[in-house]
């Protein structure tokens, strides 16, 4: 764990495998997930500490965009990861430069829905991965005044936000998964943030146990795989 | 007893259940015993002829009066659409998985509106309105607590409230609550305004028995524990649509109840609290020919049974 504050924002960057073990397992740091077309893809390791709801709306990632917006979850959320002090994937200060240029763009506040920012990999919306997991994903349910829920809206401000940047993914409109209709969706991908003041160098194998449940539970099915019967040795040479 | 001959339907049947109050006032005076008869006739006599001059097609009631245990009913294991009254079946629901910890009151909620049917799964959006709905409303994209929403649901008939405790608390839950509780005659299929599955019948329904009971509960206290009946009938009690119950009554009453209106029905079932007295329940459920729907004959009902107990007493 860096004691040093993150210069730009001034929290603390904490390596997911330092928290409390419930919260590890939440977490799962550095572990690999299935996605869509059964890409893999690393879930985060570092993350921003959040010591207080106060802290998340003074904590400015960009001139207009606070903290808080990338935390806003309800009950589909687990409680132990509702609670502060909160984890944000370090990833999500790009989102948020990204969500900047595309406010300079429209010319008018835009507005994170709730479970809108990061969701953790237990987060009850999660349908397979979603860059959501990483904190790169965003998604708006208001530009201005316009509630993004019709057709032309969305589409509108999908084109603006695909014009933006070759980085940006835009969920087309529709009804069903992968469509949105109810809000715009953009992610920048699975991109995971290593801090300049973190070291990848050691051990991700807490000292004091096992990493985490999912791991142990491998290592014992491991164990436990059926093994192929012994092949019995040959006979040696008859004894003269 | 009385009954009435329906042509095609079963005859809808009127009971009173003697108690053991009315026997011992009874046999403490032959004449009590003969003024109850008396009401009963009196009051059966006058809710066929509300029913006759409001042009009801279908009317159900039934009443239990904490004060002198009678419990008298007129159709009452009929069932009929259940409109909003079944939003007491989600508070009941709700409280359930509070009282078990798998909810805090306190939880925060994404007001969303984006529903799926249970028809086809697909999703469906409610037509909001600013006017009806003002604090669900003024919340779209943000969120809003479960008891806030639990609120709103019961005291403005908020259908965005309700579906969104729907969804957080899942109907099985919810019918496992009306189980677990002995509710029978409330049943709980879906949130509200699903037209598909109102296209394809598939429809909440209420009985005036089934309502009485899951409200007797609230008033004993009994609904989970003394303090979340206690919550659950001050929700209640802040009851915003009065047109029902509430205005067959002197002013002074209150009344911890809930109303259920689309074109063809207009119910109403609550707690009500009188001075000097103890409770009683009422639930009065009305259906009507298409679109002459007529709410002011639940009204006409509650006072008739407010005179009738009134002067049972006297």
């Amino acid at each position: 764990m860096s004691d040093k504050p993150d210069g730009a924002i001034g929290l603390k960057v904490v390596d997911a495998f330092d928290l409390e073990p419930e919260l590890r397992a939440l977490l799962r740091p550095n572990e690999m997930a299935m996605g869509k077309a059964g890409h893999q893809h690393r879930l985060p390791r570092y993350f921003y500490e959040v010591p207080s709801h106060e802290r998340a709306k003074e904590v400015r990632l960009t001139p207009h965009l606070g903290l808080n917006e990338f935390l806003l979850v309800d009950l589909k959320e687990a409680p132990l990861i509702r609670n502060y002090p909160r984890y944000i994937p370090c990833a999500v200060r790009l989102l948020a430069f990204y969500l900047e240029r595309l406010r300079e763009l429209v010319g008018q506040p835009i507005h994170l829905a709730v479970n809108g920012g990061y969701r953790s990999p237990v987060h009850k919306l999660a349908v397979g991965i979603t860059p959501h997991m990483w904190g790169t994903a965003a998604d708006l349910f208001r530009i201005g005044p316009t509630l993004l829920n019709a057709k032309d809206a969305i589409e509108k401000y999908n084109r603006i936000a695909e014009d933006l940047s070759d980085d940006l993914w835009v969920m087309p409109y529709g009804h069903d998964i992968g469509s949105a209709d109810d809000h715009i969706h953009v992610d920048l991908g699975y991109i995971s943030l290593v801090p300049r003041e973190m070291t990848e160098d050691r051990a991700e194998v807490s000292q004091a146990g096992p990493r985490f449940a999912i791991e142990e539970r491998r290592r014992g099915d491991r164990r436990t795989f059926p093994q192929p019967p012994p092949t019995p040795e040959p006979p040696g040479p008859p004894l003269a | 007893m009385h009954e009435e001959q329906v042509p095609g339907q079963a005859r809808p049947v009127a009971r009173r259940v003697v108690t053991s109050f009315l026997v011992q006032k009874a046999a403490e005076s032959p004449a009590h015993g003969t003024l109850i008869a008396r009401t009963e006739d009196s009051l059966y006599r006058t809710v066929l002829g509300v029913k006759e001059t409001h042009g009801i097609e279908e009317l159900g009631i039934a009443f239990w009066d904490a004060e002198t245990t009678i419990q008298w009913s007129y159709n009452a294991d009929r069932p009929f659409h259940a409109a909003s009254t079944m939003k007491l079946a989600v508070l009941l629901g709700v409280f359930r998985q509070i009282i078990r910890g798998e909810l805090t009151a306190d939880a925060p909620v994404h007001v969303r509106n984006k529903f799926t049917s249970i028809v086809d799964r697909k999703p469906f959006t409610l037509e909001l309105n600013r006017d009806s709905d003002p604090e669900v409303f003024a919340n779209l994209g943000r969120t809003m607590s479960v008891e806030q929403l639990a609120y709103e649901m019961i005291t403005r008939s908020s259908n965005f409230a309700t579906n969104l405790l729907v969804d957080v608390v899942g109907v099985p839950a919810i019918q496992r609550a009306l189980d677990e509780l002995r509710i029978d005659g409330v049943q709980v299929l879906r949130g509200v305004e699903d037209q598909p599955a109102f296209e394809a019948g598939l429809n909440n329904q209420v009985t005036a028995n089934g309502l009485l009971r899951l409200l007797r509960l609230l008033a004993e206290g009994e609904a989970w524990s003394a303090e979340a009946s206690q919550r659950m009938r001050e929700i209640l009690l802040e009851q915003r649509f009065k047109s029902g119950i509430p205005a067959g009554l002197p002013k002074d009453a209150r009344v911890a109840h809930k109303t259920g209106n689309i074109s063809t029905v207009h119910h109403d079932a609550g707690i009500v609290y009188l001075e000097g007295r103890k409770p009683y329940v009422l639930v009065i459920l009305t259906q009507f020919p298409m679109q002459a729907g007529d709410a002011s004959a639940v009204a006409e009902v509650s006072r008739d049974i407010y005179e009738s107990l009134v002067g049972a007493m006297a």
